[in-house]
């Protein structure tokens, strides 16, 4: 085994001991380049966005200088190409709708609507197809003309285009510089898949008045497909490592205590339950405050999913959920933006103080880190975890 | 609807299943097998791509 091989094993397993809520010779650190570097290496977000050798040679030179132990990936969040061969309606990238380095921006709309229920709860993966897919994409209009199905040719090529470019930069990462990845496989809450890309915010929230049946029936029949999207794509049956699951209407309080119970825990809990049935762990991506359902979600199975921490209270979480599940976060992205490395570094300080004592603690930013956010604080939050976390 | 276009309800990770396609293809003096593990790999890829778009 060669150095940067044993530096692989050693930095695993310190994830792997925290994820069982062990404790390992140190705090283990996860650290992404996000959008953030772009404003320091003279390119645009368009350029880090369409052009992925670009983005992942960016991420290849800096991360010698960077000591963390688990890499969530480079600035390319999504590939635009892809979603500009089927002329998607669903974001507007850098560049193209938006200025060339403003961030992306989701264009929230009733893609499915409240009379499509039914068809899509008879056959969900039939219904994007047949429906979905066309709503969303100008170049789908006319299903069967040469512009549809070209726009279907290029859009599956750049699928796995983009899948094979960035398998490729993560191996190259792993051998040469002993880098873990985060997780594979992605998956989201059942009501998130209905209401962020289906019937939307509002089209969702009057469902829940108007017609809740059918929310819960869609809901049951998304659940099965959450969980086989948790464990698909590349690497994605590897049950060492946890699956991604963004969390969004879930959050205090988007939803009354009545609806969350009712309407959004029940079907995200199958999901969970039956990815650990399959021995699958899920990132529990707790964007925004959790606190008020922190009991419920103690109710999972032990050790089921990493809960991030992002507003919901720290202490709290610990009390409730520590020892059991792992934990995860603590540093809040708004002082990566508008913070100093003094007061980054009193952060990680408490945060490891607060949640880390007794192991089962994966220091990070609390939520996705935006795009001005400083380098010297993201510098000072990993600098500073290695200066505390020693156990 | 034609035969054809008649509601499969695939399972996860599938979009046309191999029964069905097995049933197409009539006489099969091959090994199943070969063909259908590929087929379901395929078939699984599609399956992502379809879902991708509704899971961001």
């Amino acid at each position: 085994m060669n150095e940067t091989e044993m530096l692989y094993q050693k930095k695993l397993e310190r994830y792997m001991t925290a994820m069982d809520c062990g404790k390992p010779d140190v705090v283990p650190v996860l650290f992404g380049i996000g959008e953030w570097v772009v404003k320091y290496k003279g390119t645009t977000l368009q350029e880090i966005y369409y052009d992925l050798d670009k983005s992942n040679s960016i991420v290849s030179e800096m991360l010698p200088d960077l000591d963390f132990d688990v890499f969530k990936g480079g600035p390319s969040l999504w590939w635009p190409p892809m979603f500009d061969a089927m002329g998607s309606k669903l974001y507007k990238f850098p560049g193209i709708g938006v200025d060339e380095n403003s961030t992306f921006q989701y264009n929230e709309q009733e893609y499915m609507k409240a009379e499509d229920y039914d068809e899509f709860i008879a056959s969900p993966t039939e219904w994007l197809v047949n429906h979905f897919l066309p709503n969303i994409s100008t170049e789908l209009e006319n299903p069967g003309s040469y512009r549809s199905t070209v726009a279907l040719i290029k859009s599956a090529a750049a699928f796995a285009m983009s899948g094979g470019i960035m398998g490729a930069a993560w191996g190259k990462w792993t051998v040469e510089h002993g880098v873990v990845g985060q997780g594979t496989g992605f998956t989201k809450a059942p009501f998130d898949t209905l209401g962020d890309a289906l019937r939307g915010m509002k089209g969702v929230l009057l469902d829940l008045r108007r017609r809740p049946d059918k929310v819960l029936a869609a809901c049951d029949a998304i659940t099965p497909h959450n969980i086989n999207c948790g464990i698909a794509g590349p690497g994605g049956a590897d049950t060492r490592f946890p699956c991604f699951a963004p969390l969004h209407r879930g959050a205090y309080p988007f939803l009354n205590p009545h609806q969350w119970e009712n309407f959004y825990w029940p079907s995200l809990k199958a999901t969970i339950e039956g990815l650990w049935a399959k021995g699958k762990r899920m990132l529990f991506y707790a964007e925004g405050d959790w606190t008020p359902y922190l009991e419920k979600i103690a109710e999972l199975p032990d050790k089921s999913i990493i809960f991030q921490i992002d507003t919901t209270d720290p202490k709290k979480a610990k009390k409730i959920l520590g020892g059991r599940f792992c934990l995860q976060g603590g540093v809040p992205t708004t002082l990566l933006t508008y913070g100093t490395p003094e007061k980054v570094k009193e952060q990680v300080k408490r945060t490891i103080d607060e949640l880390a004592c007794d192991g089962g603690f994966i220091l990070d930013a609390g939520g996705v880190v935006m795009g001005d956010a400083k380098q010297e604080n993201m510098i000072a939050m990993i600098e500073a975890a290695r200066e505390y976390g020693v156990y | 609807m034609s035969e054809k276009e008649k509601l499969l309800n695939p399972d996860p990770g599938v979009c046309v299943p191999w029964e069905v396609k097995m049933e197409e293809f009539g006489e099969f003096p091959g090994n199943e097998a070969i063909s259908k593990k590929e087929w379901e790999k395929l078939d699984d890829f599609a399956y992502n791509f379809i879902w991708f778009w509704v899971q961001r």
